[in-house]
């Protein structure tokens, strides 16, 4: 934040060093001793095993083989009695088969993009919602948002967390929103201006192509009411942040979350340490493990993020395996929080790729080439960023049978690859069709993907 | 009476094409025409060439895909107005050419959905009708 324009008292104070003025959401949790945050989170660890060994049958059966029972969570620790939740356990339960309430008492679903052809759905209860809720609130003031803000989202809202999960914690907390969408980028320049919008939620990738547009159309950020960035759906490196803070005068944070366990706000950044995220310990029970033994790290050293959200009714997930590296650091912080801080993360134990804030696996480029004749099994996705969005291009191998001397057949093969792929993805890509034995083989493990992104 | 074109899918990048030259090359197949056209990522060669058996098999060979399929070959007079007679016929009766290229001197290379037709139509026309014979033979010297 040194060399930019930092718009309101609190965020200039903060820009100083000075983070007294921020205000800080639930002192009694966000700056608790480590013994009080410890001993929350057992007693709502020992509450949620039960309920969910309870409601569950899925997993009591995974822990009557393991042969531990609810009573056997004696301390933090116990935890790793109990087993591991993985992607593929909510896709092979679906839709409703990790559900631990009854679905009358379900009041949202929400859906990410699964491994297959499924997506992952999940469910919340009132309850649930509102833990929700206090997990956004937490994370917004982190980064100056206060009651009477006017946050325009620029996230899609539909089935995917980010639109609502902001929406409804923003308006929580007293803000005015904005639900302008996603999409239509000079209309949310018009609409920031019109309506004199402070905040705006966006990906980062979307929020840069939103201040370059704006730059051409000759807006003037600096003396815009745009005080604040909300970002999340993709990772932010901080190259890229910092680029939009200084072309737009805004301040931005980014936050952590996942569909599986909640959606964002499982842990926030704040102004103080900008490279980390503050966990919302009381509501999620962070370990640390290697991604190949599962067994723990040591403190503060890097590895795969398991979480086990405490509290949570509708979905109970015990130990959810997030595939994202990180570490873990619990030294209190400059801004007076004391929750533990998780590193921002860049980078995952599989090859999931984020494009436009989409979950996306090679292995779904690979099950959608598989139903389709006319094209080989091998393929190569390329990712590249142009104008601030991600662009993704598989190129696909035709066999040579499938050639037909004519473009319009060529091109109508392609263009059906390229809506399948959008079917499964839930997000547009470009085929690029390519000789037989245009991709390269290797004898070893085979490089799908090439990340052209910086 | 038609010839046989050769077609191969190509992307649009340097060497592609020059492989399959060089393939032709090594199995002594002659080209009499060709024509390359793209979509910006890939493109379709048609080839015209003496002996289309084998070059399909040289295609086959080192995997590429290919095709091939009839077109009308027609020889014109080296003078003002012979295309715009041919494609006169075609258009006068109705006829799509779906594309056309020229080959060896003023050879040109139609193809249709309709070559039966076609041909029936142009056989009636003094233009030159092709056969593949002719293509396999080298072009007479100058002037004569």
């Amino acid at each position: 934040m040194a060399d930019m324009t930092v718009k309101g008292a609190a965020l200039a104070a903060a820009a100083a060093g000075d983070f007294s003025d921020l205000p800080i959401h639930n002192p009694s949790i966000e700056c608790a001793s480590r013994e009080r945050i410890r001993a929350i989170q057992l007693e709502k660890l020992i509450a949620q095993v039960a309920w969910t060994y309870e409601r569950v049958p899925w997993y009591r059966a995974r822990m009557d083989a393991l042969g531990v029972a609810p009573a056997d969570i004696k301390t933090l620790d116990d935890v790793r009695k109990l087993p591991f939740t993985d992607k593929s356990a909510l896709r092979d339960t679906f839709p409703y088969g990790l559900f631990a309430v009854p679905l009358d008492e379900v009041v949202e679903l929400h859906a990410s993009s699964g491994t297959t052809g499924k997506p992952i759905v999940v469910g919340y209860n009132e309850s649930d919602m509102a833990m929700w809720a206090d997990c956004i609130m937490r994370l917004v003031q982190m980064a100056g948002v206060v009651p009477g803000d006017r946050a325009q989202m620029a996230f899609g809202y539909g089935m995917f967390t980010g639109g609502f999960g902001l929406h409804y914690g923003l308006q929580k907390l007293g803000c005015m929103m904005i639900p302008a969408g996603s999409g239509n980028t000079e209309r949310h320049i018009a609409m920031i201006e019109d309506y004199g919008t402070t905040v705006l939620v966006a990906t980062p990738s979307y929020a840069l192509h939103m201040c370059e547009v704006g730059e051409r159309m000759g807006y003037d950020w600096e003396r815009s009411t745009l005080r604040v960035g909300l970002f999340g759906g993709e990772p932010c490196p901080p190259g890229l942040k910092a680029e939009i803070e200084s072309r737009m005068h805004i301040v931005c944070t980014d936050n952590y979350g996942l569909t599986e366990v909640m959606g964002p706000g499982v842990s926030g950044e704040c102004l103080a340490s900008r490279d980390m995220q503050h966990l919302a310990e009381d509501h999620f029970l962070w370990e640390v493990v290697d991604p190949e033994t599962g067994e723990p790290v040591p403190d503060g050293e890097m590895g795969e993020l398991v979480l086990t959200p405490l509290g949570k009714q509708a979905i109970p997930v015990l130990r959810y395996r997030t595939h994202d590296l990180t570490r873990v650091v619990v030294e209190p912080c400059a801004c007076g929080r004391t929750t533990a801080r998780m590193q921002k993360v860049r980078a995952r134990s599989d090859d999931m790729l984020i494009i436009r804030g989409t979950n996306v696996f090679p292995s779904q480029v690979e099950d959608v080439l598989a139903g389709i004749d006319g094209v080989t099994p091998h393929y190569r996705i390329v990712v590249e960023s142009a104008d601030g969005l991600d662009r993704m291009t598989v190129h696909v191998e035709l066999k040579p049978e499938a050639f037909s001397d004519s473009f319009e057949d060529m091109e109508n093969l392609r263009r059906s690859i390229e809506e399948k792929l959008k079917g499964v993805l839930l997000v547009g890509v470009r085929v690029k069709l390519v000789e037989p034995g245009g991709i390269e083989r290797s004898l070893g493990k085979t490089k799908h993907v090439e990340d052209l992104r910086k | 009476m038609s010839v046989r074109q050769v077609s191969v899918f190509l992307e649009s990048r340097p060497g592609h094409l020059r492989r399959v030259l060089d393939a032709f090359e090594d199995a002594d197949v002659n080209v009499r025409g060709y024509s390359a056209s793209d979509t910006g990522d890939y493109g379709i060669v048609r080839f015209v060439v003496d002996d289309p058996v084998r070059a399909l098999a040289v295609l086959t060979d080192i995997g590429a895909a290919c095709s091939s399929s009839e077109v009308l070959c027609v020889r014109l007079d080296d003078e003002p107005g012979e295309l715009a007679r041919v494609m006169g016929v075609m258009a006068d009766c109705g006829i799509n050419v779906s594309y056309s290229y020229s080959l060896i001197s003023t050879y040109i290379a139609l193809s249709t959905p309709d070559l039966d037709r076609a041909e029936e139509l142009l056989s009636g026309e003094p233009v030159e009708l092709m056969s593949q014979a002719d293509l396999a033979a080298p072009l007479a010297p100058q002037g004569v």
